[in-house]
């Protein structure tokens, strides 16, 4: 049976490397993604998916089961880190990276895609969570509520007003084709 | 059902189905009679197309940065062995914190009790050595106010020897010649040089300032001369 979360870190705080290992693995590619989505930089994904685990093997780890689950632990310094680099400013990214010319490189080829990638980043942080979390990462309202910490109502409004806001920009971003077309 | 409140359930129906199931016959009634909700279905269809094409590039990010993961993952493996090797180290091993809490109530305590004795416990005022070593009467035979000299050395004229390391007098401080009998030790203490051959008290005069230090001393008839 699998162990859960709370279980492997109980593990790992008693030194346990396999059940660190296993943490790792269960949990870094989802908070790569959600870094990657909310920063739109790999070297910022790459660098908060580390350091969250750093913090949480480090001495002042303040983790407590009775206030929430481990993910949502997680999901919390990676946001903060996110912030801090946010307000350090732009970051350099390595170009000597084959992903930044293949594939970051057709993201941005696509213009729709690339410009709504943009608005996105620029949404505020609770409707960026939302539309990342729920819509991104296709994790349930009942889920992203725990990882977030708030009602799931508040959750579903926020990811309408956030397609809203994304969705009045697809408009404008139509409406030159369309004139174009007629 | 107005159009503010079909939109929540189009969103609704563009996320769960994506771009390739249509809405429900109701709302589809709906969206063939109202251009404002049809426009909005469009988008929400196309926002969900978006997502999921945003979704396929990431995982493939996620897959091509997979190298640098698997270096990021041995680096803190590594990490994580060097901290427990270094928690686990004799000598250092976790201290709960309350015992460091215990040990530093334990402190205060002793430190209060050293405290409150050393409270309790008669002031001694620094005494003139002689006077612990004086076994015969002291007699008052003068007394004047100093005004000579703050130099206590000034007292070595007729016989005197100056006290060594003690404050000079303050000008117009009284002063008392005080006669004395005292051990070859005690004149010792006083700085006068003593013959070991001395046995007995030694009568002198000591010149004794307000705050009851001997200044200077006086050797005053030693029949062992």
């Amino acid at each position: 049976m699998q162990k859960s979360d709370e279980e492997l870190y109980r593990l790992m705080r008693k030194g346990n490397q396999d059940a660190f290992a296993q943490l790792y693995e269960r949990r870094e590619p989802a908070l790569y993604r959600f870094a990657l989505h909310m920063s739109g930089s790999p070297a910022v994904a790459e660098e908060v998916s580390h350091e969250v685990f750093v913090q949480l093997m480090g001495p002042g780890t303040r983790f407590d089961e009775t206030r929430g689950s481990l993910e949502s632990f997680l999901y919390g310094i990676a946001r903060n880190l996110i912030r801090v680099f946010h307000r350090q400013g732009p970051v350099m990214e390595a170009v000597d990276r084959p992903y930044h010319h293949d594939i970051l490189g057709e993201l941005i080829g696509n213009e729709t895609t690339a410009a709504l990638h943009r608005t996105l980043r620029e949404l505020p942080e609770r409707y960026r969570d939302a539309i990342i979390l729920c819509d991104l990462e296709e994790r349930s309202y009942e889920d992203v509520a725990r990882l977030i910490g708030c009602p799931v109502g508040t959750v579903r409004s926020r990811l309408h007003r956030a397609r809203a806001l994304l969705s009045a920009k697809l408009k404008r971003l139509n409406a030159p084709s369309e004139v174009f077309s007629r | 059902m107005t159009c503010s409140e079909r939109t929540v359930e189009l969103v609704e129906c563009a996320r769960r189905n994506g771009s390739n199931a249509g809405p429900g016959p109701e709302l589809r009634a709906h969206l063939s009679l109202c251009p404002h909700c049809r426009d909005r279905w469009d988008r929400e269809r196309q926002l969900t197309a978006e997502f999921r094409i945003m979704r396929m590039r990431t995982a493939a990010l996620g897959a091509v940065a997979s190298g640098s993961r698997d270096a990021r993952r041995e680096s803190l493996m590594r990490d994580f062995s060097r901290r427990r090797d270094l928690s686990v180290r004799p000598g250092r091993a976790a201290v709960p914190s309350w015992v460091w809490g215990l040990g530093a109530a334990a402190a205060l305590l002793l430190a209060l009790f050293l405290g409150h004795q050393a409270g309790k416990r008669p002031r001694e005022t620094a005494a003139p050595a002689f006077r612990t070593h004086v076994p015969t009467q002291q007699t008052v035979v003068y007394e004047a106010n100093y005004f000579l000299s703050n130099d206590a050395s000034a007292l070595s004229s007729d016989d005197f020897i100056a006290v060594p390391y003690t404050p000079p007098l303050a000008p117009g401080e009284l002063v008392r010649m005080v006669h004395a009998d005292l051990y070859p030790e005690a004149l010792a203490s006083l700085g006068v040089e003593v013959d070991p051959s001395w046995a007995g008290d030694v009568p002198v005069d000591v010149v004794v300032g307000e705050d009851g230090l001997p200044r200077a001393v006086r050797i005053t008839d030693n029949g062992q001369f």
